[in-house]
């Protein structure tokens, strides 16, 4: 495309050159080098054979651009290294020379010959073989051009923790439009939950929470909380994702989290927090935490009397008096039916009271409430729309931002990238049984933990035990639940041994109290983070190097009276000690989350065995996923700290910022393509493809590739009944000649 | 080796014994690599199911777990630990294997999944091969006479084990124990005829067959 100089050669005038390459001498040590040349010049149509130290040095591919431009030849062959290392090269080298880069083949004689081979005579028959082998197929080659695809220059972001929130930023900041998408109804994810992070011990909050508004606020940011990726289509640079927006029951755009429907909330208070992980009870309309980003509420609908029973309870205290005894007797009645779950007779006796006093509101609520229970669900709707009282946070919300009939939302976005910040989910202490997390009350996980030295926690900062008043006075820390374990997780999940430092840190100075970590190994590694040991080491913080073996309430001494005693065995000194304490502490380890799979499938990216989404290659593209423009970020691809997670993050802003900054993608030319008139439309290789490339065109009936999604994988050529299905730089006429080369000299 | 006695020790002035016999046990405690048989892991992990000790982490938890720990010399990990630095006089002459109650605690705990009763039994086997096992414990000349009877017979006689266990080891312990094991005999816990199974050939054959 970009080459003015591109010739076009018929196959009569095939002029093969072959170069071999000494590699040094990896490849001259055990293949006669020589020998294969002064063979390769009797092949058919070779007109050049040389040889030569490195060809890909300079010098090398200088010879071969001399003898393309000079006319000697127009095919070229190089036998060295695998096409992995220096097709790339070559390539540009015959390109440079003026013929069309695909015009050349390489010939790999190190490492499927001279590295794997013993005999040096074997070694230089293979090499010989392949040399063949490259010659009678490069004979068929037919000039191909790399496609280029335009790119969409938004940006998906999943995952609102603060690898989403960093890439998100980096993002919008060069420039270019951002969707956020997060499923809570909050940012901020899990470190917005942490009082301190570890080692400079700086406050969790007030890193984050500018980060939060920033987000907010930007204006290249489009923030989409509680909503979901419901689906992915398209290839890179051309995405299409759906967003479900899920039913929050509030107007996100017009609230002002000023909390006046929580205020007036009637609905039940004992609702478990989740973002206090239990620890304390909200309503069912509620704040996720004051700092919440958008400052938006939301109504669970599991709790709120609405969608369970119907609608807010009316409130009946003033209009009892207006009526008679009569009637009073007959409601009374009523409503003892109701409590018996006698519905058929109350109804009859709330009808018996509505027909003298229709407005009465205790009966319509009753008569509803009944035919709820009755499986009457319309005509209670329909009833409860009478009873006057609106829904307490209707009536309180100032702006009408309470919508109790929201349906759910799909929004449809083109974006071009796409990264992945879905986070980690920490590891369930009940599953450690020897713990006894949930079977005594004073076992607690890390996280419960947290929340609890937060000063914007359910105890505003205090450390209490589970009945919520006493302060313990000595403590236990249990590293690796959930880690190091062939019955849980295999991995090591890398955070645990400093939030346990830093938890040990943080309870020592706000209780005085004993604290004992249990640990295997003390992982310290990185900046700072031994000098924190160290600094705890002083803190008079015990450290016992064991496995804890059980928490147990069985007592053995006076002194371990109501306490529960952690048995482990100290290995340094070879000793099984018992250790009574008021609180356990679970460092509980980092898992993928639950719906990581469902996830994976989605946006067709891989797994590792664990469940962590799969980078490209863990060392040089630590951020890249097997799917061209879906980048990761953050713990969704392994336990990482939050230093860690931002760097990730912002490598893959970066990522993410080269592909669409460009503004195309290319394609390699080797993707598989349908002859029309072989094709029978039986559609086997629509359903075998597995980047969803192939398609049936609905007027012809046959198949269709889209050379953007193909990745040149070769499974519909393989599969392909009728042969129509072929492949660019690997047909069968090209396969067929590159077999016969190797049969016929070998 | 050139293990210097403390006598060869040179001190200025009167020798305390006490502060000697400290030094022995001292000295004692430095291991010469000459001392170890580096061959010992290996052996001890072809055993079935024994392989598992290479993933020992050290992290104690059988330890911590084991409701004999406390009457070991060495408890499990250091067991493990010693077998795979191949300290093998210490861990075939210990009373640790053959004091396991074989209550599976630890493997059960292990979060590396080491079946650390089955090293044991494999530690067993080892001693009585090489034959380093405490001679008159009780315990390895019970199994051996629990074997010997259902060898013969097909069937325990627990009368028959505890008197030959008695005599192999403590021959005046049985009239301590007398009036238990009267007690015993009157409640029918304790028989002193022999039942027998009916085919004892085939049994013997399956024995045979395992190289019993």
């Amino acid at each position: 495309m970009k080459d003015q100089h591109v010739h076009h050669f018929e196959h009569t005038d095939v002029k093969v050159g072959v170069y071999v390459c000494h590699c040094g001498i990896n490849i001259a040590s055990k293949v006669n080098v020589h020998e294969v040349v002064e063979f390769a010049k009797n092949l058919p149509n070779v007109t050049v054979a040389t040889e030569y130290k490195f060809m890909c040095s300079d010098a090398g591919q200088d010879i071969i651009v001399q003898d393309i431009r000079s006319g000697k030849v127009n095919r070229v062959i190089v036998a060295s290294c695998s096409p992995l290392m220096h097709e790339i090269t070559f390539r540009n080298a015959t390109q440079h020379g003026g013929i069309n880069p695909y015009f050349f083949q390489m010939a790999n004689i190190r490492e499927h010959v001279s590295w794997v081979t013993a005999e040096k005579e074997d070694a230089t028959v293979k090499a010989k073989a392949l040399v063949a082998a490259a010659v009678h197929r490069v004979s068929k080659h037919t000039s191909l051009e790399k496609k280029y695809f335009p790119v969409n220059p938004n940006v998906l972001v999943v995952g609102g923790g603060i690898a989403g929130i960093q890439a998100a930023l980096t993002i919008a900041n060069a420039g270019k439009k951002v969707y956020l998408v997060e499923r809570e109804p909050t940012i901020g994810g899990h470190m917005a939950k942490f009082d301190k992070t570890f080692p400079t011990l700086d406050c969790a909050a007030c890193i984050l929470t500018p980060k939060m508004s920033q987000v907010r606020s930007h204006p290249n940011i489009t923030l989409w909380t509680y909503a979901e990726v419901e689906n992915v289509s398209g290839y890179v640079g051309n995405f299409t994702v759906q967003v479900k927006h899920k039913k929050r029951y509030i107007n996100a755009d017009t609230c002002i989290g000023c909390k006046a429907c929580v205020d007036a909330c009637i609905g039940p208070e004992n609702i478990p927090d989740e973002f206090n992980e239990g620890l304390s009870y909200r309503k069912p309309v509620y704040m996720p935490f004051p700092q919440a980003t958008p400052s938006v509420v939301i109504i669970d609908e599991n709790s709120c009397y609405h969608f369970t029973k119907g609608g807010c309870p009316p409130d009946f205290s003033s209009k009892n008096g207006h009526l008679s005894p009569q009637l009073q007797s007959l409601l009374r009645r009523a409503n003892e039916c109701f409590e018996l779950r006698d519905f058929q007779e109350t109804l009859k006796l709330t009808k018996e009271i509505l027909k003298s006093s229709p407005e009465h509101q205790e009966t319509l609520f009753l008569h509803a409430q009944t035919l709820y229970q009755l499986g009457m669900i319309n005509e209670a709707t329909e009833v409860m729309r009478n009873v006057m009282v609106k829904e307490r946070c209707v009536a309180a919300c100032p702006k009408g931002s309470v919508d109790l009939y929201q349906t759910e939302a799909i929004s449809e976005i083109q974006v071009g990238a796409i990264i992945i910040a879905t986070g980690f989910k920490t590891f369930q202490g009940e599953r450690t049984t020897q713990y006894g997390y949930k079977r005594y009350p004073n076992v607690f996980t890390s996280l419960e933990i947290e929340r609890l030295v937060n000063a914007s926690g359910p105890t505003g900062g205090e450390i209490v035990l589970r009945d919520g008043k006493t302060k313990p006075k000595s403590v236990a820390i249990l590293h690796c639940v959930g880690s190091r374990d062939l019955h849980s997780n295999r991995y090591c999940s890398r955070v645990c041994c400093m939030y346990s430092l830093k938890l040990a840190h943080l309870i020592k100075e706000r209780t005085g109290a004993e604290v004992y970590n249990f640990y295997i190994d003390m992982r310290t590694p990185g900046k700072g983070y031994e000098e924190f040991y160290e600094k705890l080491c002083h803190e008079n913080v015990h450290f016992i190097r064991g496995r804890a073996a059980e928490v147990t309430d069985w007592v053995l001494s006076k002194a371990e009276l109501g306490k529960l005693v952690v048995r482990a065995e100290d290995t340094l000194l070879g000793m099984v000690r018992r250790v009574p304490v008021d609180m356990v502490v679970l460092s509980v380890g980092l898992e993928p989350q639950t719906d990581a799979e469902e996830v994976r499938r989605k946006f067709n990216i891989s797994c590792s065995k664990e469940g962590w989404f799969l980078e490209r290659h863990p060392k040089l593209a630590p951020v890249n996923t097997f799917t061209d423009g879906i980048f990761l970020a953050g713990a969704c691809q392994g336990p990482k700290d939050i230093p860690d997670t931002v760097a990730q993050a912002g490598a893959a802003a970066a990522e993410a910022l080269a592909l669409i900054d460009i503004g195309y993608v290319e394609m390699e030319p080797n993707t598989a393509f349908i002859t029309e008139e072989n094709c029978s439309g039986c559609r086997i290789c629509v359903a075998l493809c597995p980047y969803t490339a192939i398609t049936t065109d609905p007027v012809k009936l046959i198949s269709v590739v889209n050379p953007a999604l193909c990745k040149g994988c070769g499974t519909c050529v393989a599969a392909c009944p009728s042969g129509a299905a072929q492949q660019n730089l690997f047909t069968d006429e090209q396969i067929f000649e590159e077999i016969e080369g190797v049969l016929e000299y070998v | 080796m050139q293990q210097e006695t403390p006598k060869q020790i040179r001190f200025v002035g009167k020798l305390d014994p006490d502060f000697v016999q400290k030094m022995w046990r001292g000295w004692k405690k430095v291991k010469f690599e000459e001392e170890m048989d580096p061959q010992f892991a290996e052996k001890v992990a072809s055993y079935p199911g024994c392989n598992t000790l290479f993933d020992c982490i050290q992290c104690g938890t059988c330890s911590g777990i084991c409701p004999m720990g406390s009457f070991m010399e060495y408890a499990p990990r250091k067991i493990v630990g010693m077998i795979r630095a191949g300290f093998k006089g210490e861990v075939l002459t210990s009373y640790t294997t053959w004091l396991c109650a074989s209550c599976y605690a630890c493997t059960v705990e292990c979060p590396k999944n080491i079946k650390i009763t089955d090293i044991m039994y494999a530690l067993k086997q080892l001693a009585i091969k090489e034959h380093m096992h405490p001679r008159r414990l009780p315990i390895p000349v019970l199994a051996r006479q629990f074997f010997e009877i259902v060898k013969k017979f097909g069937r325990n006689n627990e009368g028959k084990v505890v008197i030959n266990m008695y005599f192999r080891t403590n021959p005046l312990l049985p009239l301590r124990n007398l009036i238990m094991g009267i007690k015993l005999y009157l409640r029918g816990r304790i028989a002193f005829t022999q039942d027998k199974i009916q085919n004892i050939p085939q049994l013997t054959k399956i024995l045979n067959t395992v190289k019993m």
